[in-house]
């Protein structure tokens, strides 16, 4: 038996840098691309349409019956009047509400900022304990019912699948290392500004948590994670405890889960609450709307690590708000709180 | 053979880690013989799917869920579900 033990990383490494082109060739021919390198990147530039533009979303259910196949049966369409299955119109109305998110906050048109159809499958699996975004819908699980509920349930993780769309036609962020833990947290700063927008709250009045309300009952935790602390979320005999590090002194180094991903995301998610909760008010007012304008604005490189996204975000608070303002202190203070120099 | 299977990712970022021999597991010493990990295309970078470390006596690939078919599936939830 002959093994391939070149991970992914030192592949796209050896596709980009090696010095011999039939190794650069090689390399490539090795990896797959997905679906969301494979997307054309579409930059738009932050402006804000005319007040009379009214976006309406184009939403379709389908339901893939416990199994492992997608994209499924379609189930509910747009228009169409609820199903009989809970979960099914669960997942059609946060749709809606992260649209009309978008569309009310930033005056982006769906995902692609063009009305893209947005696809959703559920009962995906058996005791399918995730949900993810594969690079043209959002799939969800039903959980295993001991340590985790239904992925469609809470609001935050719609928000986040879709945001993970909205970050393939925008930066496309690389899906590994501090590209990736940047990707990861743009979805979970999304998904939280999505739900505080939907309950009306302000920074300081936010529970600040991701999955909250996804971890079934005697599960030791309040949520997947915490971005105002992460590394509290959970501490649990059958799920560990929760191994979110809060500043650059406690990165965690790994090729497991891309890079970290979903590890090192805790870094960059507290330093969007520092910055969120030194600016007050709404969230998404201010301090979304510069994570936004950083996302689409077109500046930051698919392979951005914090320091280039962090200064980033500075350069969209200035040019937002002018270079002497509040917010653009606030920003600067939020990295240099989790350690990223800007 | 000492096959071991760590999962990680997923939206929620939790580890799973199984571990189990074939010298004493006589459906996993039928699956061992019928994978070939050589044939696997790298995990590909799907937001959020499951992505699986598989090492069958030292030698090691990792695997996207989406990549998972056949008998190597059935070899990574064999393994996860006997816990180790």
């Amino acid at each position: 038996m002959r093994c391939t033990i070149v991970p992914p990383h030192i592949l796209d490494h050896m596709a980009r840098e090696a010095d011999d082109p039939s190794l650069r060739e090689s390399a490539r021919r090795s990896l797959v691309i997905s679906t969301a390198q494979r997307t054309e990147r579409r930059i738009l530039p932050v402006t804000a349409p005319a007040a009379t533009q009214d976006f309406t979303p184009n939403r379709t259910i389908k339901d893939a019956g416990h199994t492992e196949t997608l994209p499924g049966e379609t189930v509910r369409a747009e228009g169409a009047p609820p199903t009989s299955d809970a979960v099914e119109n669960q997942a059609y109305d946060w749709l809606g509400v992260v649209f009309d998110f978008f569309e009310a906050a930033y005056q982006r048109d769906s995902i692609d900022g063009a009305g893209l159809p947005l696809i959703s499958t559920v009962h995906y699996g058996q005791g399918y304990d995730n949900a993810f975004w594969n690079g043209e819908q959002m799939v969800y699980g039903d959980g295993d019912g001991t340590l985790f509920t239904e992925f469609t349930g809470p609001l935050d993780v719609t928000g986040h699948e879709l945001t993970h769309g909205i970050t393939q036609y925008t930066a496309a962020l690389e899906y590994y290392g501090q590209s990736g833990a940047l990707n990861e947290s743009l979805s979970d700063v999304f998904g939280s500004l999505i739900k505080q927008w939907h309950l009306g709250q302000t920074a300081d009045q936010a529970d600040w948590l991701i999955g909250q309300g996804l971890l079934a009952p005697g599960v030791n935790g309040v949520a997947l994670r915490s971005m105002k602390a992460p590394g509290t979320a959970y501490d649990d005999p059958q799920m560990g405890k929760d191994p979110q590090p809060a500043d650059m002194a406690h990165y965690v180094n790994t090729y497991r889960d891309n890079g970290g991903v979903h590890i090192n995301s805790g870094i960059p998610n507290r330093a969007f609450y520092l910055a969120a909760d030194a600016i007050g008010g709404h969230a998404w007012e201010r301090a979304g709307r510069i994570w936004y304008g950083t996302l689409t604005g077109g500046k930051v490189p698919s392979t951005a690590d914090f320091a280039t996204f962090a200064a980033a975000t500075v350069d969209t608070a200035k040019a937002l708000y002018g270079a002497s303002a509040a917010e653009v202190t606030a920003v600067r203070q939020a990295w240099t709180g989790v350690g990223v120099r800007v | 053979m000492k096959v071991t299977v760590i999962r990680s990712g997923g939206f929620a970022g939790i580890e799973r880690r199984g571990q189990a021999d074939s010298a004493d597991d006589p459906l996993l010493d039928g699956l061992v013989g019928r994978v070939d990990l050589s044939l696997l295309p790298p995990p590909g970078r799907i937001p959020d799917q499951f992505v699986y470390d598989i090492d069958i006596d030292g030698t090691t690939t990792s695997v996207g869920e989406a990549q998972l078919t056949g008998p190597l599936r059935e070899l990574v939830h064999h393994v996860l579900d006997s816990g180790g």
